[in-house]
């Protein structure tokens, strides 16, 4: 990328809190990871108005669909709530389902490459415990294409990923039992890593090898073909803010060298799910354009998998988690099972993927995830994720997903 | 400290159950839940499973009863003993205990301020060192607070291995606490819960019980008015734990251990809170479904309807915490002159000061307040309260001016307040807009 963008800071809320119970707004929300996301970068909302007195910052919000769940649309408009300081300031909300806030980054990165802007605020977000289970589950089906694959159907999503689940079974005919387990290993390693990570929904809660491979029992009941609760992300609410800026106002304000964008890759997938998989006959891959979207990345950033020291996936389910390995490069297509049981996505494995916990442990408040992943690894490849984090880690690469695997966004980010 | 089998005696009761599943869960242990009915047990290992929402761990625990117990304790590396609140019953079961227990394994109580050395002293003096107290706080999967405590006949070693045991295996905040009554969390929160129930007789002619509770609501820092987490207690427990601390303890709010007279009448009728359908709240449910909270009228005698009090300074304070506005919330609170306003500021600074008085005197670390009001009570915890204050105010300023100068002259303010400690807890997060 020719001109570098910066990482000047971020921030994620606590994604074990429901707004809804604690009686708080958007405003509430937005205020809170606003405030932690300055304090983060060292941003102050004097500084913001004087970039703005020049035009050179803006701000982005990702959010997936606030007009469903508390009647609020018009969203890019709401920084001016949080504080005056935003008055003035260009800003617009970004849509992609569940990678919203990736494209929120993605426009922000671009201006700042483009020499547009020299500060830009991302910050994606999503309130989802307004609403009930059943009628959060009819909203997220909004995500694929609602006429044909959600309307009238309980709980869309599980059952589009257990698809993908029979779907990578019979592409590489898979032993059922094994790849079943290795789901398992994976929705474990994700909620050990979120034991770790002092802001992840799941932290205190229990979950054990036992467990995940049991599916169909009270406590693990199936929600989607093969797949059980515990391979399931946690629907949450909460927010993720990203301050990025140019080598320009890096220079200007002398500070260090920051964690930079090394490259990025957005493809968009056939959009129904038959389609996709129809689509993968020709490919090695089970997600011919999620993969694709990681070549781009590592092309545009010169670097390979073997430069890549820690993960984030959308492991929305366990199964898109699974296809993401050999999307990264970490092993062969159809070789995933083999990856997993070495242990080399572990958190001290030599590829680890979501030492955060991921969208299964953290927590997945849909519009902000692609933010907090972007927050996750500018902690790690900064040495400030405290106890989650991997040693000497220097670059990281997250995939964020819209849809069944629809909408593919990764960046890499890293420092020198 | 590696834990493979563990006792748990007294296992049907609602803690007995919870606590066998936290060994059975986080611990990955297996677990013989003694009660004295082997059905019992078995229902309650059914119920443990439901308690950490998993089916599977009851594949690892065994039911068993009285009759069992030495076998099961020889077995055991850790046996917890979660029987009643009743001394001599437990003198009776730790002197069984004792007769079993292997070299090097550990018995605890899951007391909740019993003297711990007291029933370190029922077991042989050759096991006596593997005895502590360490105290849950209920739901455990909820609340992760387990206080710790070393009798004096205490092996350091073995402390110290069973302290890392509760942190990093079962994933407990443990709460090191002195071998004094109630410990920590209970003498603080069981403090404000009393003296919200004396205010509730004091300001009877204002409405007495709801009044209280609506004033010391969530916007004030906490999950649930504590008048009303007394009647979630149970009003016999809240009357255990206040005349344990009365009796046992002499400090500063001495008296606002006494517990009023109409709350021993209420417990005399059997009216002992939600879980025997009334207490000093009584929900009914008519036969359409509908619900009706009603609450005891000190005044009156009876059940009457709760009354929505609208105070305009919880109105401000919520609509501010609703926006995200912490520090206009704080600011109402401290410059509204109304009478409520007033009861409320002073129950927080009181709450404060006796938190790290207590943390000082039964603690080891005055960290440890945050760490049990936090994780015991989910109440905004002291340190965390002091940051919200302090971003709008002078605290130690605030203090001397609105507590009686009795608080005054027992504690020194500047003193107990003039340790500059980050919370690790986010205040906002407590302060809710409701």
């Amino acid at each position: 990328m020719e001109r570098k963008v910066y990482i000047l800071g971020g921030a994620q809320t606590d994604f074990e809190r429901n707004w809804t119970k604690e009686g708080k707004n958007m405003i509430a929300l937005l205020k809170e990871a606003v405030e932690d996301g300055f304090k983060d970068a060292g941003f102050t909302y004097d500084e913001l108005v004087s970039l703005n007195n020049e035009n050179r910052v803006a701000a982005f919000v990702g959010n997936f669909i606030a007009e469903q769940y508390i009647s609020q649309g018009h969203l890019g408009a709401f920084l001016t709530e949080v504080n005056p300081a935003f008055y003035g300031v260009p800003s617009a909300r970004y849509e992609a389902a569940c990678a919203s806030s990736s494209v929120a980054l993605d426009a922000a990165i671009t201006k700042i490459e483009a020499g547009e802007y020299d500060v830009c605020i991302v910050v994606g977000w999503e309130i989802m415990k307004s609403v009930d289970s059943k009628k959060g589950g009819d909203i997220l089906g909004r995500a694929a294409y609602y006429e044909k694959e959600g309307k009238g159907v309980d709980l869309p999503f599980p059952k589009l990923f257990g698809r993908l689940a029979d779907a990578t079974i019979e592409k590489y005919g898979l032993d059922q039992e094994r790849y079943l387990n290795a789901l398992a290993k994976i929705s474990c390693i994700n909620y050990a890593n979120a034991k770790r990570n002092p802001l992840a929904q799941t932290r205190k809660w229990f979950m054990s090898y036992e467990e995940a491979s049991h599916r169909g029992t009270e406590s693990n009941p199936n929600v989607g073909g093969l797949l059980g609760v515990s391979d399931c992300s946690q629907v949450t609410d909460g927010a993720a803010i990203v301050i990025l800026c140019s080598e320009k106002y890096l220079k200007e304000k002398g500070l260090q060298e920051k964690a930079y964008v090394k490259g990025y890759g957005h493809r968009t997938a056939p959009l129904l799910f038959d389609k996709k998989i129809a689509d993968n006959a020709n490919s090695e891959y089970v997600l011919p354009w999620t993969r694709q979207a990681c070549l781009d990345a590592y092309k545009r950033a010169g670097l390979t998998v073997d430069d890549i020291d820690v993960f984030e996936t959308h492991d929305c389910f366990s199964s898109s988690e699974f296809a993401a390995i050999s999307a990264f490069g970490i092993c062969e297509p159809g070789k995933e099972c083999e990856a997993i049981e070495k242990g080399l996505i572990a958190f001290d494995g030599d590829k680890p993927i979501n030492p955060s916990g991921g969208l299964i442990g953290c927590g997945h408040p849909v519009g902000a995830s692609g933010a907090r992943m972007f927050v996750d690894l500018y902690k790690q490849v900064t040495g400030k994720a405290g106890k989650y984090q991997v040693k000497g880690a220097k670059n990281g690469l997250m995939l964020n997903i819209g849809g069944s695997a629809t909408t593919n966004y990764v960046f890499i980010i890293g420092r020198e | 400290m590696i834990i493979k089998t563990v006792t748990v005696v007294g296992a049907n009761g609602t803690m007995g159950a919870n606590v066998s599943a936290i060994f059975a869960s986080f611990g990955s242990a297996t677990v013989y839940m003694v009660s004295r009915d082997k059905e019992k047990s078995k229902m309650a290992a059914v119920r443990a499973g439901k308690s950490v929402k998993a089916d599977s761990i009851t594949n690892h625990l065994i039911a068993a009863d009285y009759t069992m117990l030495a076998d099961c304790v020889k077995a055991s590396d850790l046996v917890f003993e979660s029987a009643a609140e009743n001394l001599e019953l437990k003198i009776e079961l730790h002197t069984k205990i004792g007769q079993s227990l292997k070299k090097g394994a550990v018995a605890c109580t899951g007391s909740s301020g019993l003297s711990i050395t007291r029933l370190a002293e029922c077991y042989p003096e050759e096991v006596r060192c593997q005895f502590f107290g360490v105290h849950m706080f209920n739901p455990p999967y909820q609340l992760t607070l387990c206080e710790l405590t070393a009798s004096p006949y205490s092996d350091t070693a073995m402390y110290g291995e069973l302290k890392e045991y509760l942190t990093n295996t079962l994933f407990r905040t443990v709460a090191e606490s002195k071998d004094l009554p109630a410990f920590l969390g209970n003498r603080i929160g069981f403090y404000v819960m009393n003296e919200a129930l004396q205010y509730a007789d004091r300001y009877q002619d204002n409405g007495g019980v709801d009044y209280i509770d609506s004033l010391l609501g969530p916007f004030t820092g906490r999950t649930m008015p504590p008048i009303t987490t007394a009647d979630f207690v149970g009003l016999d427990v809240h009357k255990a734990i206040v005349d344990n601390i009365y009796e046992n303890t002499n400090d500063y709010v001495h008296e606002k251990f006494v517990l009023p007279k109409y709350v021993q009448k209420l417990i005399d009728q059997r009216k002992l809170g939600r879980k025997t359908g009334e207490g000093l709240y009584k929900l009914i449910k008519n036969e359409s479904g509908d619900k009706r909270m009603m609450v005891y009228d000190i005044k009156l005698g009876i059940y009457r309807d709760i009354i929505n009090y609208t105070f305009p300074f919880a109105l401000q304070m919520k609509q501010f915490l609703r926006d995200g506005d912490y520090d206009d919330a704080i600011r109402v609170l401290i410059n509204n002159n109304s009478q409520e306003a007033d009861i409320c500021l002073r129950f927080l600074l009181r709450y404060i000061v006796y938190a790290l008085y207590t943390a000082e005197h039964v603690g080891y670390d005055l960290r440890v307040a945050d760490d049990v009001m936090a994780t015991g009570f989910t109440w905004c915890p002291p340190f965390a309260m002091m940051e919200a204050f302090s971003r709008v105010c002078d605290l130690g300023a605030l203090m001397k001016e609105r507590l009686r100068p009795e608080i005054a002259t027992a504690v020194d303010i500047d003193h107990i307040i003039g340790e500059q400690i980050k919370s690790k807890y986010d205040y906002r997060i407590y302060f809710k807009a409701k």
